[in-house]
């Protein structure tokens, strides 16, 4: 087998089925058929309406597992993606609400607000850690707290809409603001979709966002910077690196990236922001930027996998399954491929030593 | 203490409807004298809002009507709860329209943007939405054919209940536990500050909110509920209302330590009437609740459900106050004294009559 | 002598995909013996002591302890008849006590607790027979090099150990600490105790051992008596070739300032000087040797020069411009290089390709980078020219820099900083770990470097490379620039004196 494939496709596949198995234990205790339970899963969850809702719901995670996997990259945690999400989605949401302008620059003008506060909302850890030696796991949790206190704040004291309505919201964002559909695209393809099921523009957002990530991280200076941080700190910092600029650095582009996840339920569906607002979303992308390696496409796919559980779990409750063995399915494969991960990158590396030996008739160090 | 409140709530949930039912006396008032059989071989769906069958309040409550409704008239359906953060409520509700039903409770003021959506694309199918029906999106619910508003005067009932603990209060200390600091449960505390203010201008009210938008954990969190409940007897208070759904059995908590301790202090319950609902599920707690605040969501949703069953559905407002008993008050335990309930019940003509105009802000 | 033999292996062969680390092994350790194995790295040695101590399972061969042929399936076996091993890097826990870190892993247990006060008493004991002497109650982090090493051993004695195998002991003392832990090497043979060390500094073998082994691409070449040989015929055995030395010809030293310190000085939070006004030139053409035990000072040297720790006082010029207040980025791009003390710490992206490895501390400069960009292709010719140019064993440019041995990778990280041509290159260690093939090489090519007009400042703890090697050598002690010789009339053991302070006590 080509070694290259082996570790992104081997070991995820051996946790989902790892993590189906258990999943079907669980189910079994409880009496459930598990092979029903995943045939009306994947019956379900395979029809146009939830293919669409799918890649509805991995946009966000995906876009939230860019900004993880920008810290994991250099060996910072932001465990701050869920703050950083709810204090951007508010105030940009407010923004687009107030303001009226042509369509790009109206659009532009919510996702660059987004990304400020969620750049200043990133920015205060990696400060806090460079002045401070206040460690960012830490302050990122912290700040979670005070960004969703000060969004409430906000949103009752300044950001929202008087109106009759209970719920408490910003004003809604004027046509000019928000992202198209992508449906008459599908339609072009003979593809129709019921009433209510959109595919969202921001999907082509998310895909320049990985693009992005992908130039940055793998092509640029600053990303080989930031992986020579992530691999050897030391080594980097006698390589010329400023330890503290780049921690700022990369907390500031994680949280920007941050800012955006909240983007395609404000620009695409709510048009405004609202007290139920979709929250957690920081805190998944965390499983996915592990379940993806932290590679562009990897979380890509990792967020697909979490968007079609989600979808399809829905279906369990129609038929009385307890909808959390999803859950329990999701956390698995994220512990599962990690380990799976480790245990094959282990082997691939020694085999690479080995093959190093084989060539040049030396014994490397490390054995 | 966790471990104990983990033990109640799950035996809450079992419970919850056996509990209803047994609250449920004097609830006989409307849904009455429809033909049995009308909704033989019809579909009723039933969205629940965050917390699900077993909360103890409007979720239990609504479950109540619409379970009734499938023995007198026959009909079928599903019943699904959001996730937590309830982020799929809009996709439950195209769930039950796919599922092929007619009418669909969606019982929550969270829903009324979804239902906005989910009703003008499916103008053939018919929605009732408890609480809230103002604005969906760019525009208004009340506007929709098919869109029914079951709302109640809460501050109406929370009014009465202001009577019954300024009159009760020694201390002239009264608390206030809101769940969540929503426009709707703000109506609960100023109907209960204008009736504390009615009955004895000297008394003064505590008011507390567990958590702020958009943070719903305060509907649901006992542990928060006990704290704000203690801090607010360390205060001095001796009645405490609370307002605040599954949290409120922190209330009941502290009411009971309270009393063990030699203060003789009150609670008073929401919702559903939670004498009945705490004297079935964890005895012992009950008979420190003075009274409860009925919001009658199984009588409003028991209504629409007859209404449309009988061919009347009425779109837009489905206003149920204490006229037509949508709310009011419990008095088991005969913890109110009889001059007291007479007292409440006097205020009560005054309040329909118009007489008096229970404010609905703080 | 009619005694079994301690230790007797017979045709261990090890075999890995690709390479035979061992083949058929001869290796016979007689009852009380100092029994040296020597040999390049790479040579086998390490996977032969693994053998010995069960971390490794020969797939041919057999395996005496004693007299008696038995399998070893983990250390722990190896534990149970009686060996011990003592590693080049220590594995003490540095917030843990020497008591603790001894006691770690072999809890001696009284009535489920561990039996703290048996286990000090029988360290003095254990340090008092053989001369390890310890404070067992001293924080493993404050220990120097050589209190480590005792650790080490009596953990190993601790644990009963009979046999003992020391892997490269020496490559990390000065000579004093080496004069110290050869007399408990021979009080643990006087005890009855076996020795096997494992070394390739041929003086220091030929006087402690009692026999030799010596290993060559992974077979044993012969076994000797120190008596029958000297340290040149050990050499040439080891290498099956003629030895290189360090020296270096005719001076290049030129006129002209490539480096200029004047009162380099940092305090540390504590405000103890951890660098003491420090002022030296490097010229263009010479090597500026460091001597000095480990630890006084010369590792923040290195970062005060490459501007990675901020200094308190002092000035530094690079070819007559002000950089003191340049960050290390700069510094690097503007003509610094620097060979670090450890690869692996601050030298290499173990993960990473060679060509990213090539690249580090160049990622800002052509070759490697163009504009904001790194530039893929770029460097990754250039690496196959640095591969090329020092002879760097590997199947390509895209392995990971861990697949390397330990000569290759350093061949790398030289030549990555040479071909940069820096204005100053900072040599620390050059050498350190690596075979005498790399070795040499490496030597050339600082010897080339120099003569190209780069100034070098060279630290080493091989005293012999320092000598040979520097046109100027600097004696550093507590932070100080001690004494400033001439290494044309220098011995290691002079040398030796100053680095220990006792030169300078007997001079005052």
């Amino acid at each position: 087998m080509n070694n290259k494939w082996l570790v992104p496709i081997v070991a995820p596949a051996v946790a989902l089925v790892f993590a189906f198995a258990v999943a079907a234990l669980a189910l079994l205790l409880v009496d459930v058929n598990p092979l029903d339970a995943y045939q009306s899963m994947w019956e379900f969850g395979t029809t146009t309406e939830s293919l669409i809702s799918t890649v509805t719901r991995a946009l966000p995670l995906y876009v939230s597992a860019l900004a993880v996997a920008v810290g994991f990259k250099m060996g910072l945690f932001n465990i701050g993606v869920e703050g950083q999400y709810l204090i951007a989605a508010p105030i940009a949401a407010w923004v687009g609400g107030v303001v009226d302008l042509p369509a790009p620059l109206h659009i532009g003008l919510v996702l660059v607000t987004a990304i400020t506060v969620g750049a200043i909302w990133g920015w205060i850890p990696g400060e806090l850690k460079v002045r401070r030696g206040v460690h960012e796991v830490i302050s990122t949790i912290m700040l979670n707290f005070i960004a969703i206190g000060l969004g409430a704040y906000l949103l009752i004291n300044f950001l929202q809409e008087e109106s009759d309505s209970l719920t408490v919201a910003t004003p809604l964002i004027g046509d000019s603001g928000r992202l198209p559909s992508l449906n008459p695209v599908l339609e072009f393809f003979g593809i129709e979709p019921r009433a209510g099921f959109e595919l969202g523009s921001f999907l082509f957002i998310a895909i320049i966002l990985g693009v992005i990530f992908h130039l940055l991280v793998t092509r640029s200076r600053f990303g080989f910077d930031l992986r020579a941080s992530g691999v050897n700190a030391p080594a980097a910092r006698a390589s010329g690196v400023d330890p503290n600029k780049m921690i700022v650095r990369t907390m500031v582009i994680s949280g920007a990236i941050a800012g955006l996840v909240g983007m395609e339920r404000v620009l695409g569906f709510f048009h405004q922001y609202t007290s139920d607002f979709p929250r957690l979303l920081g805190f998944n992308g965390i499983a996915v930027a592990l379940l993806g390696r932290n590679h562009p496409v990897g979380m890509a796919f990792g967020a697909l996998l979490f968007g079609f559980m989600d979808r399809s779990a829905l279906i369990l409750d129609l038929e009385g399954v307890p909808r959390e063995i999803v859950t329990i399915i999701q956390g698995i494969v994220v512990l599962a491929v990690v380990i799976a991960y480790e245990v094959i990158a282990r082997i691939l590396q020694r085999r690479a030593v080995k093959a190093a030996a084989a060539a040049t008739g030396e014994l490397a160090e490390a054995t | 203490m966790l471990r104990r409140t983990k033990t109640i709530i799950a035996l809450f949930a079992v419970l919850a409807l056996i509990a209803a039912a047994c609250g449920d006396d004097d609830a006989d008032t409307t849904t009455t004298a429809a033909p049995s059989g009308i909704g033989e071989g019809r579909l009723i769906g039933m969205a629940y809002d965050v917390g699900g069958r077993g909360d103890l309040s409007f979720n239990d409550l609504a479950a109540l009507a619409w379970d009734d409704g499938k023995v007198t008239y026959g009909y079928t359906g599903s019943e699904l709860a959001p996730t937590a953060g309830g982020e799929n409520r809009e996709e439950n509700l195209r769930l039950l329209v796919d599922g092929g039903h007619e009418l669909i409770i969606a019982n929550g003021f969270a829903f009324n943007q979804n239902v906005g959506r989910v009703a003008q694309e499916n103008p053939e199918v018919f929605f009732s939405i408890t609480d809230d029906c103002a604005l969906a999106d760019d525009f208004s619910l009340l506007d929709l054919e098919n869109v029914a508003c079951v709302k109640f005067a809460e501050e109406q009932g929370s009014f009465l209940v202001g009577v019954a603990a300024g009159r009760t209060t020694t201390s002239n200390v009264i608390g206030f536990i809101g769940g969540v600091e929503t426009g709707l449960i703000q109506k609960f505390e100023a109907g209960f500050v204008a009736g504390v203010a009615a009955a004895n201008p000297d008394a003064e009210v505590l008011i507390r909110y567990l958590t702020q938008v958009p943070d719903f954990s305060g509907f649901v969190s006992p542990e928060l509920g006990k704290e704000a409940a203690v801090a607010e007897f360390e205060q001095g208070a001796d009645v405490i209302y609370h307002a605040a759904g599954l949290s409120g059995l922190g209330l009941f908590e502290a009411t009971k330590e309270q009393n063990d301790a030699g203060n003789a202090v009150w609670a008073i319950g929401v919702d559903a009437d939670q004498y009945n609902v705490l004297a079935a599920q964890a005895p012992g707690l009950e008979q420190y609740v003075l009274t409860s605040m009925l919001k009658r969501v199984d009588v409003g949703q028991g209504t629409v459900i007859k209404d449309f069953l009988e061919g009347n559905f009425k779109k837009g407002d489905n206003i149920f106050d204490l006229s037509v008993d949508g709310v009011g008050f419990s008095e088991s335990g005969g913890n109110l004294s009889s001059s007291l309930v007479t007292e409440m019940n006097s205020f009560k003509q005054q309040i329909i009559s118009g007489d008096i105009v229970v404010p609905t802000t703080p | 002598m009619d005694q079994a033999p301690a230790v007797e292996l017979r045709g261990i062969t090890k075999r890995y995909p690709g390479v035979i680390a061992n083949q058929g092994v001869e290796l016979t350790v007689m009852l009380g013996d100092v029994h040296a194995v020597v040999g390049e790295n790479g040579a086998g040695k390490s996977t032969l002591m693994k053998t010995l101590y069960g971390m490794v399972q020969p797939d041919e061969g057999s395996i005496k302890v004693n007299g008696e042929e038995l399998k070893l399936k983990s250390p722990k076996d190896a534990i149970d008849l009686g060996i011990g091993m003592v590693h080049q890097h220590f594995m003490l826990a540095d917030n843990l006590t020497v008591l603790e870190n001894i006691v770690l892993g072999s809890e001696p247990t009284s009535r489920m607790q561990i039996d703290f006060a048996g286990a000090r008493k029988r360290i003095l004991e254990l340090g008092d027979t053989y001369g390890l002497v310890l404070d067992p109650d001293t924080l493993g982090e404050n220990l120097s090099v050589g209190e480590r090493q005792r650790v080490e051993i009596i953990k190993v004695l601790f644990r009963g150990a009979k046999i003992l195998i020391l892997d490269e002991p020496t490559a990390v003392l000065v000579p004093q600490e080496v004069e110290e832990l050869f007399g408990s090497i021979q009080e643990l043979t006087d005890e009855g105790h076996t020795v096997i060390f494992i070394s390739h500094k041929l003086d220091e073998v030929l006087a402690i051992s009692d026999q030799i082994t010596v290993m060559r691409g992974g077979r044993t070449v012969g076994s000797v008596s120190p008596d029958e040989v000297d340290a040149k015929q050990l050499a040439e055995l080891m290498i099956g070739s003629e030895l290189p030395s360090p020296e270096t010809r005719e001076s290049t030293v030129t006129e002209v300032v490539a480096l200029h310190v004047r009162n380099l000085g940092i305090t540390d939070p504590t405000g103890r000087a951890v660098l003491d006004d420090i002022s030296f030139d490097i010229h263009e053409g010479e090597i500026v040797g460091v001597a000095g035990v480990e630890g006084n000072g010369q590792a923040q040297l290195v970062d005060a020069l490459l501007g990675i720790v901020p200094i308190t006082t002092g000035s530094l010029e690079l070819a007559g411009k002000d950089i003191t207040g340049w960050p290390s980025r700069e510094r690097r791009e503007r003509g610094i290089g620097l060979i670090p003390e450890d690869r692996h710490r601050q030298g290499l992206l173990l993960p990473s390709p060679l060509w990213e490895n090539a690249a580090l501390g160049h990622q800002t400069v052509e070759p490697y980078a163009t504009g904001l960009w790194i530039d893929r292709a770029g460097a990754r010719k250039q690496t196959a020219e640095i591969i090329e140019t020092y002879n760097v064993k590997t199947p390509g440019v895209d392995v990971p820099a861990t697949a390397l041995s330990g000569g290759n990778q350093q061949k790398l990280v030289v030549g990555r900083e040479i071909m940069a041509d820096p204005e100053v290159l900072v040599a620390a260690q050059p050498t350190r770990g690596i075979d005498i093939g790399a070795q040499a090489d490496i030597w050339e090519e600082l010897k080339k470097a120099r003569a190209s007009g780069m100034g070098i400042l060279l630290l080493s703890a091989d005293l012999e490379e320092l000598i040979g090697l520097s046109d100027t050598l600097h004696v550093i002690f507590r932070g100080k620039f001690v004494a400033e010789l001439d290494p044309k009339q220098l011995t290691p053991e002079i040398l030796g004196s100053y680095m220990t302070g006792a030169a300078l006590d007997e001079a005052s």
